[in-house]
């Protein structure tokens, strides 16, 4: 047993050496359970969240894929966005996004989400979701089927089982570049209660873009929140 | 949060606190929020939140041609789009002073009748689900699809028809679509015992639903309430019967009204009007066949329609209530001003807000339910 220690493992995502020989193998497997097991928080923000009762009820049963609905965010996987977004919607999104333990996927469904959709001169709306947030995958169509919504999330265990969904470490390693589309949208002193620069360097997700003017402009501003100051405008 | 930003806080005596509900809420209908203000579990204060989501739909319309608005007009409501796509073609048609072929009006009418069928099938499965039962919401979810089967057949879109435009309807119906509308509807109306017996007089619905937000006539008047929660309260007030529009005038139905005012009697009328809707369909069936002619009156080209000056205000029944449009024309190719007259704003925010209070904690979401508002449609 002595030789096996002896071959180098290099883990994918750190590029520290690893000296248990079957970490990679305890990673398929744990990247086969997640793929299996996912809850999903469907924040319904516009129409496409009538398409979600007949896609996961009776008909078309998304459960038998083992995707269920969860109430809160601290448990969730997948956030769902369905639909248009408005600028007080996706403060909320944010938030929720921030809560989500990792890793953690964000799939937009419908038009609205990829360019504005039928929506696109709205002075209301956020145009593009992948400005804000870092999103997996897109789901086109207005509205698209439930099929379409199956098939969408089938991709996304295909790439959670295979290791290449990983949008979620970008939201550590660019943050600024996030935040500062954030800061545009909902002015200077945006703060959420998370700390994400903290959370990066938990990860070992620091990137050369986690910080930068637009995090430096957050850090004057930032102060530890009362509750009744979380409350949002 | 950083352990060392963490500061443990006093906190006021919990006899009295504020819960929000919503906007990201399974007891919440759509993306709406309500905050209360609690007394144990007593709600003190409830304040509706609505904005999130808003879109500007009527500076939108100003911006697109008359026919480009067909395309927006049915996501101001999304789980009941015919009555939209009907209301803002009758105010246009009215403008215009086209006059709409008979048989496109019986088909309108058929139309309308299953968009209520699936809004109501939706509706009461979510009441049912407030109240904890979830066996209702996957039988009235799983039998409104066969409702969208048919309206993609029609149309070619499940939930969005986009299928009436100002002058009639897009084309005529498919070969043999009025036997399978006629089958799905046995289907439905051989459902009705089973939902009577799985909700509506399920003694678990009864109690719950019972003299919970009791509105009365006088502050549903006052309020502007309609629909089915004005004719929850006693009134038989029903724009299809009063003040009719399309073929109404030409078919018997009776209005459902019941006289409690409460969210059981809410639910009763939506399960009566199930049976009044099938009945209206089967009329409609009955006489489609007779009626032949063209289904759309000769419109202009509709990229370059100047529609003449002048306003039009045309209202209809939709499941939720009365919904008008009230359109302003100068005469040029897009509208100068559209206005929504919706029923949800009403009923989610005001009527909400005053029924709650006094209601128990758990009741505010069946509360919500039991009065079938929209959210998309509130903020519009």
């Amino acid at each position: 047993m002595s030789d096996l220690k002896q071959i180098p493992v290099v883990a994918k995502e750190t590029g520290k050496e690893r000296t248990n020989p079957l970490a990679n193998v305890f990673d398929e497997l744990i990247r086969f359970a997640q793929a299996r097991s996912m809850f999903m928080l469907h924040y319904c923000t516009g129409c496409g969240a009538i398409e979600l009762p007949p896609a996961m009820t009776s008909r078309f049963d998304m459960e038998r894929l083992g995707i269920q609905p969860m109430v809160t965010p601290r448990q969730a996987d997948i956030l769902l966005i369905t639909g248009y977004v408005s600028i007080k919607t996706l403060k909320r999104i944010i938030l929720t996004y921030e809560q989500m333990p990792s890793p953690k996927y964000v799939i937009g469904i419908c038009s609205c989400t990829v360019n504005g959709g039928m929506y696109w001169q709205s002075y209301a709306t956020a145009k593009k979701l992948n400005e804000y947030l870092p999103v997996d995958l897109y789901i086109a169509g207005c509205m698209p089927r439930p099929e379409a919504v199956i098939e969408g999330l089938r991709l996304l265990m295909d790439n959670i089982k295979s290791g290449k969904s990983e949008p979620w470490k970008d939201y550590y390693q660019r943050y600024d570049y996030y935040l500062g589309n954030q800061q545009h949208l909902f002015g200077d002193d945006w703060q959420t209660p998370t700390d994400i620069i903290g959370e990066a360097e938990h990860f070992g997700l620091m990137g050369p873009e986690t910080e930068g003017e637009h995090t430096r402009l957050l850090q004057q501003h930032q102060q530890p929140l009362e509750p009744h100051k979380m409350r949002l405008k | 949060m950083r352990p060392e930003n963490y500061q443990a806080k006093s906190h006021p005596p919990s006899n009295e606190y504020e819960l929000f509900i919503g906007p990201n809420h399974p007891g919440i209908e759509g993306n709406y929020a309500f905050k209360l203000r609690l007394h144990g579990d007593t709600v003190i204060e409830g304040k509706a939140d609505a904005g999130y989501l808003h879109r500007g739909f009527e500076k939108l319309m100003e911006g697109r041609l008359w026919i480009q608005n067909i395309a927006l007009v049915p996501r101001i409501c999304v789980p009941d789009p015919v009555p939209m796509e009907v209301a803002y073609s009758l105010a246009v048609e009215e403008l215009c002073g086209l006059e709409v072929p008979e048989r496109a009006q019986w088909i309108r009418v058929m139309q309308l009748e299953l968009s209520r069928l699936a809004s109501h099938l939706f509706t009461f499965g979510g009441h049912a689900a407030t109240t904890g039962m979830y066996t209702p919401s996957y039988w009235g979810v799983a039998d409104r699809d066969l409702i969208l089967d048919l309206f993609e057949e029609l149309s070619g879109g499940r939930v969005y028809h986009i299928f009436n435009i100002p002058g009639g309807i897009r084309r005529d119906i498919p070969e043999g679509f009025l036997e399978r509308v006629s089958s799905t509807l046995d289907y439905i109306e051989s459902r009705l015992p089973d939902y009577d017996n799985l909700l509506f007089t399920n003694q678990v619905f009864v109690t719950r639903a019972k003299d919970v937000g009791i509105l009365n006539q006088e502050q549903a008047l006052e309020w502007g309430v309609t629909g089915p929660n004005l004719r929850a309260t006693g009134l038989t007030f029903d724009v299809r019967r009063d003040d009719p529009y399309l073929v109404y005038d030409q078919l018997e139905f009776e209005v459902a009204i019941e006289s409690a005012g409460d969210a059981w009697a809410r639910a009763m009328v939506r399960r009566k009007e199930l049976l009044e809707s099938i009945k209206i369909i089967r009329q409609v069936l009955a006489r489609l066949p007779d009626i032949q002619g063209p289904v759309r009156a000769p419109i202009p080209n509709p990229l370059a329609w100047n529609v003449p000056a002048g306003e039009a205000y045309a209202r209809v029944e939709s499941s939720k209530g009365e919904l008008a449009y009230y359109v302003v024309s100068n005469g040029g190719d897009k509208p100068y001003r559209v206005h929504v007259r919706g029923p949800s704003s009403m009923h989610a925010v005001q009527v909400l807000e005053w029924l709650s209070v006094g209601a128990r904690i758990e009741d505010v979401a069946q509360i919500m339910f039991s009065l079938d508002a929209c959210p998309p449609e509130v903020d519009r």
